[in-house]
């Protein structure tokens, strides 16, 4: 007999059950239609965020070779100590273990870890040593996020010799991110920040390439999903010298001032130094804070480049383009001479020359550096032609070098001074300008292409450090005629001959090379200030030289600017000198003997 | 107990239950495979297998009972129970900080997953004893009490989601033998209210121990990188996944516990949208099929076995299925039928051993 059970609150029951399994069953499909269907593409992106990794393969930059092909500026690798942070099991853990072991501070990586871009590995520390690299290969197993990649840095291996031509490296800036030219750039990367680097830092870059990895969940790579291989920078040639460069080097050691040689011919630049200078060795894995305030605060500005950012009084190097001018306006022959007493009274000022130097035609003029003679060509000249020659030469604009930020100096014209100073033009500051003084400042580069001007018979040149690259020359701008006579030329020329030949350059004398030359010294202050402290370093005048040879056929032109070195030929003749022995190949050959004119008296 | 030989029994054999409980099996082993195939252990689907193999003779043997003479034992089954989990929590070994398990003769035997059959067992004898149509909260105490001690027992192992089972199975016994429905909803408001209640006022690093005390087996990567690995991996798998062996969160190891708890993500990167679909409306059968044989029993003990092992088994269907979806508190409770593990695939195929036998015998006397 069986005996049923009432079984009809179970059976309803158990219908409530069945719907809300039906219910819960229906809700979590809905769910799955939502990641799977509807948020499809999100998560798909996620899954291939986690798994593929984008791995930087830097490209090096270009070399910066001198004319020899020898190397100025090369690469070497060097260890990047890498983290990815995206799978760290324990972050805090990993970055105690990496600050221990690299000896950096944990905040540093952690602010580094702050400003990182998603699923971008972050570099810990640029040029690990081996030591370094080493200690964490042991800990390999332990800090599978970490990985050491080798990284081309930029070494220069001249040190600071021709450290502002060359330029430096460094992290790119906040600023230079925002700009059209370093498009494409991620934060961190390093980009030139100073001379050739800075001015060729598009075609020195070359292309960085990647790898495209797939990583498990420890980070670990499992296996590559795509390569592309970086295009290294192309080499570029520059006109340097480096023997020619280490010579001006040397010649400058322990003093403060700037040189540059040029190929008057093509405006090619064989060598420029500015001193003092920095190693940019020491940029090359970015800016060490301390450091840069060290150089940018430095009261001897050792980060300018003076030959094309140093504005000074050209001093009596200007006779060159006064004397130019006042031939070509027809004011004066080579033979016209005047008479120095030691002064001249006019405009009712008294202005000094040196001493006495009697009858002087142009020739002695500018041998001698008589003051007086230029006051009476500048009186003729008027400021507007001495202007118009002095701008054609070169004087008050950028030269064009292919370096940035370069200084244009300063040429007055009474335009000028109305603009500026809402006052009229003394005839009286004409005479100033004639010799040099006065308003009107140049760059030791400027001053290089007037003499340029003289050396290649009447050609303004454009200066260049750049020859080619790799694959072809480089198309530098030719050398404009400015149309000044032979005559002219040569008269000028003659007077700088005798500078060295029985002047105040006799200190630049070569013996088998005949040298032409002017020299200079700007004022740094008032003669009347000067003389009150004649021992204080601080207000010596620079001493200036500008030269060529050889006389006939001149295949260099110098500028040298000795800072407080008193006068030019006491101070920067004698550096020339050693650099053009050098290009001639005299370097043995002694100098002159101490027997020519006076210093001090016989220039200004 | 022999009954094998009746042909009714054969008869009214659940073909369609058992097809889509084996079906489900198998995929569990195929996902299984594709989440350790590259690993250390790369034949865990081997053992998988074999260990389905196992669990269905001990289906056999469970629909094989009559259901009644178990029944009948339910007092000694209670008693096993409680002995065997204080046991585990006195000598058991500790592995990865709880302590879970026996040692049988190389075998690891997590006896809290056979105690849910046990207690499917105990509650439906317990309440099939009572002869009112419908139930107050106070007849439930008593045998609540009972099943109660045995998850606290669990969850000192601890093991709160293996406990909490335990909750959903007796609910759903008391709730067929007539518990009022506003008894229902009194429990069900109580419950909800104490967790609303007490839950703002802890702090983060309290809510943080809490899960932690409860179970230390959280990956220390966080609760939340396995949910959001879990969510990444199914939805990347699309509408129609990424192809078996093909889900790069599986097989490069970003998801956990991939071929445990979260098999089911597994599953859902590599067939996608679709093979949840299927895969979820095999468990939607089994459930159906499940009820449908507590709707057909001869006997309140009957109907109230299968809603036990019913409860139970869709909590723990539901629960990790939505935590793979991202929906719960990640917590580790494994996917029944598919998820690696000895105990689990034997507790899960011997409870649908029984509800068989529940249905085969529903003629017999």
């Amino acid at each position: 007999m069986r005996i049923y059970e009432d079984l009809r609150v179970v059976q309803a029951r158990l219908a409530v059950l069945q719907a809300l399994a039906v219910v819960l069953v229906t809700a979590l499909v809905i769910q799955f239609w939502n990641l799977q269907v509807v948020r499809a593409r999100h998560f798909r992106d996620l899954a291939e965020n986690n798994r593929s990794r984008l791995v930087t393969l830097a490209a090096p930059r270009g070399a910066l070779l001198d004319r020899e092909g020898h190397v100025l500026v090369g690469n070497r690798p060097s260890f990047s100590v890498v983290l990815n942070p995206e799978h760290a099991d324990d972050l805090d853990r990993v970055v105690a273990r990496l600050a221990t072991t690299l000896g950096v501070g944990e905040a540093t990586i952690r602010e580094r870890l702050a400003r990182r871009q998603p699923y971008r590995p972050v570099v810990v520390k640029t040029d690990a040593s081996l030591a370094e690299v080493s200690a964490l290969e042991v800990r390999r197993k332990e800090l599978p996020e970490v990985s050491v990649v080798v990284v081309p840095l930029r070494s220069y291996p001249l040190a600071s010799a021709a450290a502002h031509a060359l330029g430096r490296v460094g992290e790119i800036t906040e600023r230079q991110l925002q700009l059209p030219e370093f498009q494409g750039l991620a934060p961190g990367s390093l980009v030139g920040q100073a001379g050739i680097e800075s001015r060729y830092n598009h075609e020195l870059m070359g292309r960085d390439g990647f790898r495209r990895v797939i990583v498990n969940s420890h980070g670990v790579e499992v296996t590559e999903a795509e390569r592309q291989s970086p295009d290294d920078g192309p080499s570029l040639t520059l006109g340097i010298d480096a023997s020619l460069q280490a010579v001006m080097e040397k010649a400058f050691e322990g003093r403060a001032g700037s040189a540059v040689a040029l190929d008057p011919r093509t405006g090619e630049i064989l060598a420029m130094t500015s001193t003092p200078a920095y190693d940019p060795n020491e940029f090359t894995t970015g800016i060490d804070a301390s450091l840069w305030a060290s150089l940018a605060t430095d009261p001897r500005t050792p980060l300018m480049n003076r030959v094309i950012q140093g504005a000074y009084s050209p001093g009596s190097t200007f006779k060159i383009i006064a004397a130019t001018a006042a031939l070509e306006e027809g004011l004066i022959t080579p033979a016209t001479t005047f008479y120095c007493p030691g002064y001249l009274n006019v405009y009712n000022t008294t202005f000094h020359c040196t001493h006495s130097h009697g009858v002087m035609d142009l020739r002695r003029a500018i041998a001698n550096s008589c003051n007086v003679y230029f006051y009476q060509v500048g009186i003729r000249l008027e400021i507007s032609r001495l202007a118009k020659w002095a701008k054609l030469m070169g004087l008050g604009a950028p030269t064009g070098v292919d370096l940035p930020h370069e200084g244009t100096g300063l040429m007055p014209s009474p335009e000028w001074k109305m603009r500026l100073f809402k006052t009229p033009w003394y005839a009286g500051e004409t005479v100033s300008v004639a010799i040099g003084q006065g308003q009107v400042s140049a760059t030791p580069l400027q001053m290089a292409r007037v003499a340029a001007v003289i050396a290649n018979g009447g050609f303004l040149v454009h200066p260049h450090l750049v020859k080619a690259t790799a694959a072809r020359p480089f198309a530098a701008e030719a050398p404009v005629s400015l149309g000044i006579r032979p005559e002219t030329i040569a008269a000028v020329k003659e007077g700088m001959r005798a500078v060295v030949a029985e002047g105040t350059g006799w200190r630049a004398r070569l013996q088998a090379v005949e040298v032409c030359g002017k020299t200079g010294s700007a004022q740094v202050v008032a003669k009347s200030r000067l003389e009150k402290s004649p021992n204080d370093f601080e207000m010596l005048p620079h001493g200036w030289f500008l030269a060529f040879a050889p006389a006939d056929d001149p295949k260099i032109v110098l500028a040298v600017l000795v800072e407080h070195g008193r006068s030019g030929g006491e101070s920067a003749a004698p550096v020339a000198r050693q650099i053009l022995a050098h290009f001639f190949g005299l370097d043995r050959t002694p100098g002159p003997a101490g027997d020519g004119p006076a210093d001090t008296e016989a220039e200004d | 107990m022999a009954g094998g030989i009746d042909r009714r029994l054969v008869y009214n054999v659940d073909w369609v239950l058992l097809g889509a409980t084996l079906a489900l099996t198998l995929v569990g082993v195929a996902m299984i495979y594709s989440a350790t195939h590259t690993g250390r252990s790369p034949d865990l689907y081997l053992k998988q297998l074999a260990l389905v193999g196992v669990g269905t003779v001990g289906l056999a043997v469970a629909a094989s009972l009559d259901y009644r003479r178990l029944a009948d034992r339910a007092m000694l089954l209670y008693g096993l129970s409680v002995a065997a989990l204080v046991y585990v929590l006195r000598f058991g070994p500790v592995i990865a900080g709880t302590r879970r398990w026996i040692l049988i003769g190389g075998f690891q035997l997590q006896p809290s997953e056979l105690v849910k059959l046990a207690a499917a067992v105990f509650a439906a004898k317990v309440f099939s004893e009572y002869r009112q149509e419908t139930l107050g909260l106070w007849d439930v105490a008593l045998p609540g009490g009972a099943v109660g001690l045995l998850a606290v027992l669990i969850a000192r192992q601890p093991d709160l989601g293996t406990a909490a089972c335990l909750v959903p199975l007796f609910l759903a016994v008391a709730f067929l033998a007539g518990l009022r429905m506003r008894a229902v909803f009194g429990l069900a408001t109580v419950m909800i209210l104490l967790a609303a209640l007490t839950w703002p006022l802890l702090k983060d690093y309290q809510k943080t121990r809490i899960y932690t005390f409860l179970d230390p087996s959280l990956d220390p990567r966080g609760a939340g990188y396995q949910k959001i690995q879990s969510q990444i991996a199914v939805g990347s798998g699309g509408l129609t996944g990424r192809g078996f062996l093909e889900g790069s969160q599986a097989q490069l190891g970003y998801l956990p516990a991939r071929h445990t708890d979260f098999v089911f993500s597994v599953l859902a990167e590599e067939a996608g949208f679709v093979g949840v679909v299927v895969a979820l409306a095999l468990y939607l059968l089994v459930l159906w099929r499940m009820l449908e044989t507590a709707r057909l029993a001869r006997d309140r003990l009957g109907a109230f076995l299968v809603a036990g092992i019913t409860g139970s088994f869709a909590f723990q269907v539901v629960y990790n299925v939505a935590m793979v979806a991202g929906l719960v508190p990640v917590k580790g409770l494994p996917l029944p039928l598919m998820s690696y593990g000895g105990s689990s695939v034997l507790s899960s195929l011997m409870g649908i051993g029984l509800v068989l036998s529940v249905r085969m015998r529903r003629f017999a006397n």
